[in-house]
């Protein structure tokens, strides 16, 4: 599957105020919570760590040209709980990917807490594959 | 220093070995008791399991658990000049900017009344005499002593010294001898060394779990307060999520800097 950019805006109406997920340990401040980006991309690493696991995703713009993004997810203990492992992405598969940008436009974003979990479409299926 | 992991799991075998209704008050059978009555055994409440927090409260002002307005709460001047200097990660003054959270900057230990704040489980193990209280986040443990007082002049410590009695469904929790090191929360309310905490854990049903937890700090708040949070059991057994500096500091600069510098076009 040709990887392309593919960001799409949608906006989370107060669903996270809502819900109260519990974030762990650095908060979310860097993030806009308020908005959800989905990104198509390949994954180029998959760090399964403490404090959070990372995800990094080249994402191509309309040039063709890969941005390298990063993804940040919950605990490797909290994803665990969420039905993730460590073998959950590897090199290479093709997602789609959730996520809560930066608020400074870096290319990061926040897509998981112990208790909210954006989606994550990885090679056609959605994670957590049960 | 021991390893905290191995402790956890010597705590955990002593779990197994220990009933969770705990036989604090039973007493070994004799030769010349062998004829009378059973003797009585009190019932106490079973906190056994782990316990997981239910939403996100990270501050302990019952009038605002959000931490929207956290300098509301009464503080002294010595406790003020402290919260205004603080730099945490929830609430009204969240930022990832020169962030100075002793949790998030040096890994060190959040203190008894944050750890409540967490994703991460905690679980009771009800011995003879002694509760133990252990934690996932960072693996630290403290004991609850049912069978003597606190040291006339305790050391100020991290956890401090705990001691506790069942009071019906309620196993009240005493604790004095911590150091000022510690946030009380996660919007970064600060504590003296003076803190007297009282924390009363009820079972509201099979798997729900209430505790109250009233700071009285006359060094750093001018009156006392009280505030509550709930757990729930939860079915993921017990692990282990260690601090470790060097992955807090590859995860700064990896994600953290790159969210506060402006990038590049």
């Amino acid at each position: 599957m040709k990887s392309k950019l593919s960001v799409v805006f949608s906006v989370v109406v107060g669903l996270l105020l809502i819900s109260s997920p519990t974030f762990a340990h650095h908060g979310t401040s860097g993030y806009d919570m308020e908005k959800v980006i989905t990104l198509n991309g390949t994954v180029t690493s998959f760090n399964w760590s403490n404090p959070h696991c990372l995800i990094h995703i080249d994402v191509k713009d309309n040039k063709g040209d890969a941005k390298d993004w990063i993804i940040e997810l919950a605990a490797p203990t909290l994803m665990t709980r969420n039905g993730w492992t460590k073998d959950s992405l590897k090199p290479g598969d093709e997602v789609a990917a959730e996520t809560h940008p930066a608020k400074n436009g870096a290319t990061t974003g926040l897509s998981g807490a112990s208790t909210a979990l954006l989606k994550f479409v990885v090679n056609g299926h959605t994670l957590p594959f049960r | 220093m021991p390893n905290c992991t191995t402790r956890l799991f010597i705590l955990l075998a002593a779990a197994s070995v220990f009933s969770p209704v705990s036989h604090a008050q039973t007493v070994a059978p004799t030769p010349s008791a062998k004829h009378q009555a059973a003797p009585k055994v009190a019932r106490l409440p079973d906190f056994s399991g782990s316990w997981a927090v239910v939403g996100g409260s990270p501050s302990w002002d019952p009038s605002d658990p959000r931490g929207a307005k956290p300098d509301e709460l009464p503080m002294t001047p010595w406790a003020l000049e402290r919260f205004k200097a603080a730099r945490p990660p929830f609430g009204a003054k969240a930022t990832f900017e020169a962030v100075n959270d002793p949790v998030q900057k040096y890994c060190d230990p959040p203190g008894i009344t944050r750890l409540y704040a967490y994703p991460w489980q905690f679980a009771l193990i009800q011995a003879p005499g002694v509760v133990y209280m252990l934690y996932e986040f960072t693996g630290l443990w403290r004991p609850i002593w049912l069978d003597r007082e606190h040291p006339k002049s305790p050391d100020s410590t991290w956890m401090g010294d705990s001691i506790g009695r069942y009071e019906g469904d309620t196993l009240v929790v005493d604790t004095i001898g911590l150091n000022d090191k510690t946030w009380i929360d996660q919007v970064g309310h600060p504590h003296s060394d003076a803190l007297h905490l009282i924390e009363r854990l009820r079972r509201m049903d099979q798997d729900t779990l209430e505790v109250i937890v009233t700071f009285d700090d006359p060094k750093a708040y001018t009156k006392p307060f009280t505030g509550k949070r709930v757990f729930k059991r939860s079915s993921s057994p017990m692990e282990v999520t260690l601090c470790s500096l060097s992955e807090m500091q590859s995860f700064d600069d990896e994600v953290m800097k790159s969210t506060t510098v402006t990038p590049k076009k």
